[in-house]
């Protein structure tokens, strides 16, 4: 077990109260375009094949129970 | 083995889309990323016993698709990606007009990470999770999360010739880093 030494408190403390909440920074270009350029992916359309896979998975399990 | 519950499967459904993400992200081909999604899917369901209900799914899903990744990566060899990783270094990057920065350009610089500094960045600025959370993703210590966002960052400054993000303080995170950690 490390202990913090009383440098790394104040660098910890100043991280969290400049942050908000961000690590890269809240209003930072970088931030901004790693959300956009990820949000575009997660918001792609989703091919049907993943729900077929999971019925299929679904269908070949034995003595399926209802829950 | 135990029947997989209809919630499961809901909740396997509804992560697909931030997996699909992840996969980009990660293989930085759309086509590659479907299949890693595809064997993601077969291996949570195949090990659904394994998942802890109550903990994140999510995580568990991301931490078995990262691991796929890397298990493929070491069987084809390290060739493609960097030959890869080659032909986007040789893209130009223009610096960012009145201090807009072209998505296309940010993805090319993505592109330019080490994987290890990318997923880092990817886990903690898009896909909303703690370090904690990435650290047990990863299989890696905080402090080493910490110190691969924050080179991450760094570098993508480089390549997009960002300079003055002062809002932050550029350096605050990594001298954070290497003041508690020297991994």
């Amino acid at each position: 077990m490390k202990e913090m030494t009383k440098k790394q408190m104040a660098d910890a403390a100043g991280r969290h109260r400049n942050g908000d909440g961000n690590p890269l920074g809240a209003n930072s270009e970088i931030a901004r375009k790693l959300k956009q350029y990820y949000d575009e992916l997660v918001s792609d359309h989703v091919p049907d094949r993943f729900a077929q896979l999971l019925s299929q998975l679904e269908q070949t399990e034995p003595a399926q129970k209802k829950d | 083995m135990a029947a997989v519950s209809q919630n499961f499967k809901t909740e396997l459904l509804g992560a697909i889309p931030s997996l699909r993400a992840f996969a980009v992200s990660l293989t930085q081909n759309a086509d590659r990323a479907d299949d890693l999604v595809q064997e993601t899917l077969v291996k949570a369901w195949d090990k659904h016993e394994s998942f802890q209900p109550g903990t994140n799914l999510k995580a568990w899903l991301f931490t078995i698709l990262r691991n796929e990744f890397y298990s493929q990566m070491r069987k084809r060899g390290r060739e493609v990606q960097d030959s890869d990783g080659i032909m986007t270094a040789r893209l130009a990057v223009h610096p960012a007009q009145h201090g807009q920065l072209d998505l296309k350009d940010f993805r090319g610089a993505l592109e330019q990470l080490p994987e290890d500094q990318r997923e880092a960045i990817i886990l903690i600025g898009a896909s909303g999770f703690s370090y904690e959370e990435a650290a047990e993703i990863c299989g890696c210590a905080v402090g080493t999360i910490k110190s691969r966002v924050s080179r991450a960052r760094a570098r993508l400054q480089e390549i997009l010739k960002i300079s003055g993000e002062d809002e932050f303080g550029p350096d605050a995170i990594s001298a954070q880093v290497t003041g508690s950690n020297a991994a």
